[in-house]
């Protein structure tokens, strides 16, 4: 009965998000202005790059429109699960919740469905106009690879956000995974230019992120096609994390909710 | 006889969060505050038994943690037969919690819209659900007002969608906590009524709330514990506990003046210039919409 208590959440989310209804349009209305900047920074870059953006087809559109485009995901997961959790602290409605026989790590899930909706359709949305209107060939694309990719980084980046909530429960602010995963993987994870114009030091730094893994297991996918047999380093490395940031999220939110039971803190804010 | 709540010792220690300067001068020091403190007590099916203390005593706590919201520090409890601590899961399929804090709903949602979430998360869905929200909102008689946001609804209105959403999942046992808080004298009486004829003599249920009007523990309850500082100073029913005392006429007030040493201070309405203008205003307007409106308890 998961899928129906998932589509309960949605729905909430959905009117919540549509009651707001200036600022849900707003939202759709500004993220055409982030893609248009980097295509007319594309626009200046020219060829200058190339030998770097050789490995992902050459071209820097391309390229950075999916870095934008999949690092939400990142964002998405890392913002999703605390910012719920404290969302629900800030109404009130977090007691209510967990007075039910739901548990919580169920609520905080579902409660953060919604975000990674919004999310995919805004990835759906980048991808359809930069291929429809600004000309990112991915002709070549091989789908099912992308998603495996795709499942893969949601399961990952979800683990980090929720270990970040586990942290938020119990410090309220300030949590330090959120503010490690958000100044690094800009930099180090490729979303903007590719790891190899960092020097050699610093690209150590990008192998111990997930980001990395993903964002050049996507791009492969879309936009040079690679069969899976090719894509095997990026899933390899991506399954490892997730066996290992997993367990810990888990871990780490048991003894979240149980040290804020014990406080009585899981409701202050 | 079988107890629908019962609680061994049941302790509950908070430790206080230390400022920055404090924990570097006494980084070892541990301040606790003991806000629940050996608290035993029995209740039995359909009792509907009342906690009654100043601000402060240790009421929500007490509530909280019969409802698993918190862990405690000593001690056992156990609601239905089911360990707070061990079966959590348990005992919340089997109790409704009611606050009296309006936040606790979505209030860009409709009253409806409210109740059927909540109701998934008592594993009523579709059907189910739409058929438990519509028995409610009758019992409580919002049914008009149901498609209404929730932040449109009135204090008594949103008190009583609380009271629909804590008997979503038909517990045995309903916990309130001060479910008066907040209403008009008048308001606060039909709540009160509401919950001794609807919720426990014609649906049976065992409830226990908390209160610091002396009057309302008295009106509505068949047994009351007066807690202060934590601890439970005497437990029995409002004219065992008047009779105990040996002076004549005695009220709940020497009552509880006995057992704390304090003076109970009910808590006065702060007087505001037009709040007395407001309830004639809304007074009027009830008045005119009487004829059309069907029948129900109103608080
Ligand atoms: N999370 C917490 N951390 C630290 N102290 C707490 C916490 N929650 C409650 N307390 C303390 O425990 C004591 C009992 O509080 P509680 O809220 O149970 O009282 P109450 O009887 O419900 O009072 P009121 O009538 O004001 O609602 C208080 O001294 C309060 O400051
Ligand atoms: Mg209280």
């Amino acid at each position: 009965m998961i899928y129906k208590k998932a589509f309960s959440f949605i729905k909430r989310d959905l009117i919540l998000a549509t009651s707001y209804k200036f600022e849900f349009f707003l939202r759709l209305f500004f993220m055409f202005f982030s893609i248009l900047t980097f295509y007319f920074v594309a626009k200046l870059i020219g060829g200058a790059g190339v030998q770097y953006l050789e490995p992902y087809g050459g071209d820097y559109f391309s390229f950075v429109l999916i870095g934008i485009a999949f690092s939400g995901y990142l964002m998405t997961a890392l913002r999703g699960f605390s910012e719920s959790i404290r969302g629900e602290q800030m109404m009130g409605t977090l007691e209510a919740m967990l007075v039910t026989p739901t548990n919580t790590s169920t609520i905080i899930t579902l409660s953060s469905l919604w975000s990674f909706i919004f999310t995919s359709f805004r990835v759906l949305v980048y991808l359809l106009i930069g291929v429809f209107l600004l000309g990112v060939d991915m002709s070549d694309a091989n789908l099912f690879a992308a998603m495996v990719i795709l499942i893969l980084t949601i399961i990952c980046f979800s683990s980090i956000g929720i270990i970040s909530a586990s942290f938020i429960m119990i410090l309220k602010r300030g949590d330090p995974i959120n503010m490690l995963f958000m100044s690094t993987s800009e930099l180090f994870g490729g979303v903007f230019f590719p790891i190899a114009v960092l020097p050699g030091w610093l690209q150590t730094v990008s192998h111990i992120l997930p980001i990395t893994y993903s964002l050049s297991g996507m791009r492969h996918a879309l936009l040079q096609g690679y069969s899976l047999h090719a894509l095997a380093p990026d899933i390899i490395a991506l399954a490892v994390f997730s066996v290992v940031l997993v367990p810990l999220g888990l871990l780490a939110f048991k003894y979240g909710v149980k040290k804020a039971k014990v406080d009585g803190t899981l409701i202050q804010y | 006889m079988e107890y629908f709540i019962e609680t061994y010792d049941l302790t509950k220690k908070f430790t206080l969060q230390k400022g920055f300067t404090d924990f570097l001068m006494h980084p070892f020091r541990k301040d606790e505050i003991t806000a629940v403190e050996k608290v035993n007590i029995k209740i039995g099916k359909g009792e509907l038994f009342g906690i009654l203390g100043p601000n402060g005593a240790g009421k929500t706590t007490l509530i909280k943690l019969l409802c698993t919201l918190i862990l405690p520090t000593e001690g056992t409890a156990y609601v239905n037969g089911y360990n707070i601590a061990e079966n959590s899961g348990k005992v919340r399929e089997s109790t409704g919690f009611i606050t009296a804090d309006e936040r606790s709903f979505y209030w860009r949602l409709t009253g409806r819209q409210n109740l059927k979430f909540f109701a998934s998360l008592h594993n009523f869905y579709s059907h189910d659900a739409q058929k438990r929200v519509d028995e409610l909102l009758n019992i409580v008689g919002l049914k008009n007002r149901a498609d209404d946001r929730f932040l449109s609804y009135s204090a008594g209105m949103k008190q009583r969608m609380a009271i629909a959403r804590g008997l979503l999942n038909d517990p045995e046992v309903v916990f309130m906590d001060e479910p008066t808080k907040g209403l008009d004298p008048g308001a606060a009486q039909n709540l009160r009524e509401f919950i001794k004829e609807r919720i426990v003599k014609e649906q049976g249920k065992t409830v226990f709330l908390s209160t610091h009007h002396l009057g309302e523990a008295e009106q509505l309850c068949d047994r009351i514990a007066i807690i202060d500082e934590g601890e439970i100073r005497v437990i029995g029913s409002p004219e065992e506990l008047k009779s105990e005392l040996d002076k004549p006429n005695s009220t709940l007030d020497d009552v509880f003046i006995h057992y704390t040493g304090k003076e109970f201070k009910e808590e006065v309405a702060p007087k505001h210039p037009y709040s007395e203008r407001r309830r004639m205003m809304r007074e009027g307007r009830r008045g005119m919409m009487r004829g059309g409106r069907i029948g129900g308890i109103r608080f």
